[in-house]
C-alpha cells in the first residue's frame, strides 16, 4: 500500500495525447498555476492552503528548550509532516511512505537549510535556552503537487506567526503570555518557494503544478527552489528519466516568475489578515505614536 | 450556552468527513473515514467475521505519543459498539478513522485528554455517517469537571481541567443509555451520581430524567441537549444531499 492506484493505460495516453496537443485536463496552460488560496485561522500561525483540490493546514507552534551542544547559539526549527490517511485513502496511517520522505527532504532543504528563518535569532541565553519552532503540515486533501503546497504554507505561516516575547533579567529567563507583552515576529532572511515541474516525452514537454493524474503519467519531476530575488536555493530531479541541462536553464526562469507571483498572494493575505487583527489586537492599544 | 459548529464532508478525498468546533475549549478537529478498506498483511490480527476498526489521533503542534495511543484505544473501544462490522462488504475489511487537531490549544505533554476526548467522539461519529458506514446507533459524549468545592462544570477549560478534582467523559447512546464513562481523579458515588444526572440531562434534555422543577432549570443553563446538535446537523445535510429528490416530490 502507501501508493495511489495506477492510471489505466487508456487513461495515461489521453493524458499524454493531450498535452502533445499543449492542453491540459483542466484546461490550463502548461506554465499556469491551480487558484491558489491562502487563509489565516485565529491563532497565530495557522495557515490554510487550497491549490485547486489539494488543501493542507500548517500550524506553527513554539516552545523554549535547551539548544544543541554544539550550537549554543542557534535555535531549533523542524517541519513535521505526516501523511494521513485523511489525505489521501492510499496513505497508511502511522507509516511513512516513499511520498513522505521525498517530501520531508525536499521542503527541509528548500525551507531549512536555505535559512529562511534565522535560527540565530532564535537563541535566548547562549546554551541555556532557545525557542524551538515547529511546522506541523496536516495534509487535508491530496490532489498532486504537494511539495509546493506545503511550501506555500509553511511559508505562510513563518511570516504571519507570533511568538511570545522573552527577555533575560539576571541569568533568568522570562517569557511573557501574549496578552502581556505585544507577541514579536519571526525573522525571515528570504522568502524562498519551491515550483515542481513535471516532464514528458523524454523532456520535451514540461508542466508545473501538476494534478496528481499528470503526476502519475509523468516521466520525472524536477523541483526548483528559489527566492523572489532570483537566488537559486535548491534544484533536484530525484528519479525517472533523464531530462534535457537546458530545461533547468529554462525553467529556472519560468519558476522566478511563478514564486513572485506566489508570493504577491501570500503578502495579499497576510496584509488583509494583520490589518483585520489591528482593528482589536493589542498592537493597535500599545503603539506609543499618536493619531495626529 | 453555544452548541458546537460541524460541517460534514469538508474533504473531498476521504470517504467521509466531519470538521468539528468545540465552543468552550476552541478546539477544532478535522475527521476523516475511510471505509471499507483492504487491509494489508495484518490478516491474522483481525476477527474473519468482523470489520477491523483502527482509530488515528494527530495532535496539532506535537509528535503523537502516548496520550493518542491511550484516547485512541478508548475510541476505538466505543465505535467497535457502534459499526455493524458484520454488514455485507465490511469483514475482513478496515475502518479508518482519523482525527487531527487543527485548531485551538493541542493537549500538551502528561496533560488529560479527557478534555478533547467528546469533541472527538463527536467528530468520529459524525466523519462515519458522513461516509454512510451502518451504524447501530449514534451517541453524544460530554466531559465534566468537580471542582474543589464539589461545584460541577460543563466543558472545562485547559486550567479548570488542571485545577479539578475529578474528571468524567461521559456518552450516552442515542436511547439513552450509558456508553462510556472514563474518570479520573478522586470522587465518590455520590458525586459521580450527580455528575452522571447533569451529563444526561446536557446529552438528552431534562424529559429523559422527567419534569422536575430543580433539574427543569438545568436545562435552561445547558441550552438545547447535544444529541439534538447532532441530530439536526445530519438532518441538514441528508436535507441538502436529497434536495433533488424533495424538490421532485
Amino acid at each position: 500500500m502507501n501508493k495511489e492506484a495506477p492510471l489505466s493505460i487508456t487513461e495515461r495516453d489521453f493524458i499524454l495525447n493531450a498535452l502533445r496537443e499543449d492542453v491540459r485536463l483542466d484546461g490550463r496552460e502548461a506554465d499556469q498555476l491551480r487558484p491558489l488560496k491562502v487563509s489565516f485561522g485565529e491563532e497565530y500561525g495557522h495557515v490554510k492552503v487550497q491549490l485547486g483540490r489539494t488543501s493542507l493546514i500548517v500550524r506553527i507552534s513554539a516552545e523554549v528548550t535547551k539548544p544543541h551542544d554544539d550550537r549554543p547559539f542557534d535555535g531549533l526549527f523542524t517541519i513535521a509532516m505526516e501523511l494521513t490517511a485523511m489525505g489521501s485513502p492510499a496513505w497508511d496511517n502511522g507509516r511513512q511512505g516513499d511520498l513522505e520522505t521525498y517530501v520531508t527532504n525536499v521542503l527541509d532543504r528548500v525551507v531549512r537549510h536555505s535559512n529562511a528563518l534565522d535560527t540565530e535569532s532564535l537563541c535566548i541565553l547562549k546554551g541555556v535556552s532557545c525557542w524551538s519552532i515547529r511546522a506541523d503540515v496536516h495534509v487535508t486533501d491530496y490532489d498532486g503537487n504537494l511539495i509546493d503546497a506545503a511550501c506555500i504554507g509553511i511559508m505562510a505561516g513563518l511570516q504571519h506567526f507570533r511568538r511570545q516575547d522573552a527577555v533575560v533579567k539576571d541569568g533568568q529567563v522570562i517569557v511573557y503570555g501574549l496578552d502581556e507583552r505585544v507577541p514579536v515576529a519571526l525573522n525571515i532572511t528570504h522568502k524562498p518557494l519551491s515550483v515542481t515541474f513535471h516532464t514528458f516525452d523524454e523532456g520535451k514537454r514540461v508542466i508545473i503544478d501538476a494534478t496528481r493524474k499528470e503526476e502519475q503519467a509523468s516521466e520525472a519531476d524536477v523541483v526548483i527552489g528559489i527566492n523572489n530575488a532570483g537566488d537559486v536555493c535548491f534544484v533536484s530531479k530525484f528519479s525517472g528519466s533523464p531530462v534535457d541541462a537546458m530545461v533547468f536553464v529554462d525553467k529556472t526562469s519560468v519558476a522566478l516568475e511563478k514564486v513572485k507571483e506566489i508570493n504577491a498572494i501570500i503578502d495579499k493575505a497576510l496584509q488583509a489578515d494583520l490589518s483585520k487583527r489591528a482593528k482589536n489586537g493589542m498592537a493597535e492599544q500599545s503603539r506609543a505614536e499618536n493619531d495626529r | 450556552m453555544v452548541g458546537p459548529a460541524a460541517t460534514l464532508t469538508p474533504l473531498a478525498r476521504a470517504d467521509g468527513s466531519a470538521s468539528y468546533q468545540c465552543p468552550s475549549t476552541g478546539s477544532n478537529i478535522l475527521g476523516s473515514v475511510n471505509a471499507p478498506v483492504e487491509l494489508p498483511g495484518r490478516r491474522d490480527a483481525l476477527k474473519p467475521e468482523e470489520a477491523t476498526v483502527e482509530v488515528f489521533v494527530k495532535p496539532g503542534t506535537a509528535p503523537a505519543g502516548v496520550g493518542e495511543r491511550y484516547v485512541e484505544g478508548i475510541i476505538k473501544g466505543v465505535l467497535g459498539r457502534l459499526i455493524l462490522g458484520r454488514e455485507r462488504g465490511y469483514p475482513r475489511r478496515g475502518v479508518v478513522v482519523t482525527l487531527a487537531t487543527v485548531g485551538g490549544d493541542s493537549v500538551g505533554r502528561g496533560d488529560s485528554y479527557l478534555t478533547l476526548l467528546p469533541a472527538l467522539l463527536h467528530t468520529a461519529l459524525l466523519a462515519l455517517l458522513s461516509a454512510s458506514v451502518p451504524l447501530s446507533m449514534t451517541f453524544s459524549a460530554t466531559v465534566l469537571a468537580v471542582s474543589d468545592s464539589g461545584e460541577i462544570i460543563r466543558e472545562p477549560s485547559t486550567e479548570q481541567a488542571a485545577a479539578a478534582k475529578s474528571l468524567h467523559v461521559l456518552a450516552f447512546s442515542s436511547k439513552g443509555h450509558l456508553l462510556l464513562n472514563e474518570s479520573q481523579g478522586a470522587f465518590d458515588f455520590e458525586t459521580w451520581e450527580k455528575v452522571h444526572q447533569r451529563a444526561l440531562a446536557i446529552c438528552h434534555g431534562t424529559s429523559a430524567i422527567g419534569s422536575d422543577g430543580d433539574v427543569a432549570m438545568v436545562e435552561d443553563v445547558d441550552g438545547q441537549p447535544l444529541e439534538g446538535t447532532i441530530r439536526e446537523t445530519i438532518e441538514d445535510q441528508v436535507h441538502r444531499d436529497y434536495a433533488w429528490k424533495i424538490d421532485a416530490v
